[in-house]
């Protein structure tokens, strides 16, 4: 019954700080010779353990830079961990940013396909939501028209659309999502909550501690990177409030 | 189920393959052009008037498994002659005329050939002692002249002697004449045994696969199928994004791929017909050929060259295997070149060649190259990510290694001293065997097969592997 879906297992991420600044083969080289390769290291995640169980929606705190993006990155597989394991069973779909892929000489329609492609969608389930896509954009005609005459809530309508059609086996979301004027803000809001709400397995990052305490069972609470608390959800939340 | 499926189709292509390729390769699966033919010496001076009555003979023997033509050099001293010329080759050995031929001493020019040329290639003549006697008819004043070189060539110690006589006395030196045939080539001997024994292979290696599979062990090979499924969309998306770019808001849109190699080709024509004269049949598919095929590599590398970093602004953001952005590159490119072949039969086909079964071999090459190029082009977005100096050093490279192909010079032009770096260019082994096809209308010999598949899949193996050993630093660099 309460299998587990995620398991984070002594994760460590370190990045090293100065990297960005080799760029140029020359300056690899010179360095290297000079003996001067070293870096400042930055810990990002500090040997992080938790689980996630099949339904549960766990909620992720912390202040800025306390490794909470990192996190999902690691989770989502984008960043692979300096140590430890991450295990994920099901399919993830991370909703980090809107729009990733969006390509703005292609048509609406184009890039519902492209986008629903780059987020692991099969071609027939595009085509069959595809109205559907369409009409919770309600971008209308505009949709056989290139992103570039679009206009920034157009964009974050169709990007939302998208990726709001997903059907995932796990839900990462940073932030809830709420997009264009009020009343499709209304309108995405309550998708999300549908979608948070419907029995998926659901990471979830926010600030807004109402949001927190209305969704999740349990929280973890990230601090430089460690877990500073692990507990249900008022528990940590009253805690976090407290620090 | 499927998995069983994709390994009964996969046998069943190969064998479908298999045939194919017997029956396009033809002729040249059996046999190349033999390594023991004699080559013309240079002409140094006249034997003696080939008057009535006048015989030079010249014994040789060569290493050529199928004989098929003996040719002779003439002098005429720059007259008009006239009287017939006849050529005559036997086997000492027993004493049988393997071929013979007249010709009409009148239209001999100076420094002219007459080749004696067997339908039949003779088999017996491997390493016999042979006899080319040549006399004529005419009166003097007006006979020909066979030419001679002075210095004998060095030869083995095992094969029959090279002498020269003249009217029945020896002379040092030898007769300005050329021997060429074929050679057997063993692979086409055992092509049927070979075609058996890899499909053995291929047929165990599936149901080691499958074996593995059902007992649930982790295995490349249907990982990967998984990812092809799981992913074909993406890359059919991505494929179909990059192309609907390529020429958005261009009057002339794909036409432009068609245009492209043509127009290239019609500067460098118009460039090197009338510069360099080179001695090139059919130049214009030569050259269209080698310029197809070549952009085609630059095109997909400087693609893949920034698949990575083009790509970053996905990259970190959702998760998908990093090896996609790159081939889809080179897909991309595949389906250019795929338009660039039709101008490429075009020019072909107005230069007076006309299609012959080895056309239907064209896709090989191109194939290997794609691989080539992919194996390539992962190495080049992996350096990419780390040091951003590689796309300018590859602007220079590409350069340099564009000069090094015989894209519109012909390969003979190379001084002697630097012919090696046509050995080491793969490109033009992709590049050769596809003009062997189009041009010469003939499949190359085995090897070159052997050559490009084996070229191209070394590329992909160690494209592959530095790929993998760095795309997990990728994101932290971008």
């Amino acid at each position: 019954m309460s299998r587990t879906m995620i398991e984070v297992n002594d994760v460590t991420m370190r990045f090293h700080m100065n990297n960005d600044k080799i760029m140029s083969l020359k300056e690899f080289v010179t360095t290297a010779l000079r003996g001067k390769l070293h870096y400042d290291e930055f810990t990002a995640l500090d040997h992080v353990s938790f689980s996630v169980r099949k339904g549960e929606t766990l909620g992720l705190i912390g202040r800025n830079g306390a490794g909470k993006s990192t996190m999902l990155k690691v989770i989502s597989g984008i960043l692979k961990p300096t140590g430890g394991s991450v295990a994920v069973h099901g399919n993830v779909v991370p909703m980090l940013e809107l729009g990733s892929g969006f390509d703005f000489d292609l048509t609406g329609r184009e890039n519902i396909f492209l986008n629903g492609a780059i987020l692991g969608y099969t071609e027939e389930y595009l085509k069959e939501k595809y109205d559907e896509i369409v009409a919770f954009s309600e971008l209308g005609p505009f949709i056989e028209s290139p992103l570039r005459n679009y206009s920034s809530g157009m964009l974050a309508r169709l990007a939302f659309s998208v990726a709001a059609m997903v059907q995932p086996e796990i839900l990462i979301v940073d932030e809830i999502l709420s997009v264009g004027d009020a009343a499709f803000q209304e309108k995405s809001r309550a998708r999300m909550m549908e979608l948070m709400g419907g029995g998926t397995t659901v990471l979830f990052v926010s600030h807004s501690l109402d949001q927190i305490r209305e969704m999740c069972g349990r929280v973890v609470w990230l601090e430089q990177g460690k877990v500073k608390m692990i507990g249900p959800a008022k528990e940590v939340c009253g805690a976090y409030v407290g620090a | 189920m499927k998995i069983k499926k994709i390994f009964a189709w996969t046998l069943a292509a190969y064998a479908a393959l298999a045939v194919l390729l017997y029956i396009l390769m033809g002729y040249q699966l059996h046999y190349r052009e033999s390594r023991g033919d004699l080559a013309m010496p240079a002409a140094e001076a006249g034997t003696v008037e080939l008057v009535q009555g006048a015989v030079v003979e010249q014994r040789f023997s060569a290493k050529i498994q199928r004989l098929r033509s003996v040719s002779v050099q003439w002098g005429t001293y720059y007259r008009p002659n006239a009287g017939t010329v006849t050529m005559e080759l036997l086997n000492e050995a027993d004493g049988t005329l393997l071929m013979s031929g007249s010709f009409d001493a009148a239209a001999i020019t100076e420094n002219g050939t007459t080749e004696i040329r067997s339908e039949e290639p003779i088999e017996t003549a491997y390493l016999a002692p042979l006899l080319l006697r040549v006399t004529a008819d005419s009166q003097p004043g007006s006979a020909v002249s066979p030419m001679m070189c002075l210095t004998a060539p060095g030869q083995d110690e095992d094969s029959p002697p090279f002498a020269l006589t003249l009217n029945g006395a020896p002379t040092d030196g030898v007769l300005c004449f050329s021997a060429s045939g074929e050679d057997y080539i063993w692979t086409g001997l055992h092509y049927w045994q070979f075609a058996a024994g890899f499909g053995l292979l291929l047929a165990l290696a599936e149901l080691f696969i499958w074996n593995r599979y059902k007992k649930g062990k982790h295995s490349y090979v249907i990982n990967a199928l998984t990812a092809l499924e799981k992913y074909g969309f993406l890359i059919r998306q991505l494929v179909s994004r990059d192309f609907k770019l390529k020429y958005k808001r261009s009057i002339l849109g794909v036409f432009w791929s068609f245009l492209n190699p043509l127009l290239t080709m019609a500067v460098q024509y118009a460039v090197f017909s009338s510069l360099f004269r080179f001695d090139i049949p059919y130049y214009p598919v030569y050259l269209i050929t080698g310029i197809v095929l070549f952009n085609f590599f630059t095109e997909a590398s400087n693609m893949s060259l920034m698949s990575i970093l083009g790509n970053a602004g996905l990259i970190t953001k959702v998760y998908v295997p990093k090896y996609i952005y790159p081939l889809t590159r080179v897909l991309s490119s595949l389906v250019n070149l795929m338009i660039s072949l039709i101008p490429l039969l075009l020019v072909a086909l107005f230069s007076g060649l006309l299609p012959t079964k080895a056309w239907l071999l064209l896709p090989f090459p191109l194939l290997c190259l794609a691989v080539f190029s992919l194996g390539f082009g992962l190495i080049l977005a992996s350096a990419m990510v780390f040091f951003r100096d590689v796309q300018f050093l590859w602007g220079v490279l590409s350069m340099i290694w564009m000069y090094l192909t015989p894209v519109f010079y012909p390969a003979s032009i190379l001084p002697e001293n630097v012919v090696w770096v046509l050995d080491v260019n793969p490109l033009y082994y992709f590049i050769s065997f596809a003009r062997s096809c189009v041009i010469n209308g003939v499949s190359p010999e085995p090897m070159a097969y052997v050559q490009c598949v084996g070229v191209a899949l070394l590329m992909l193996l160690l494209g592959a592997l530095v790929f993998y050993k760095t795309q997990d630093k990728f994101v932290l660099y971008l």
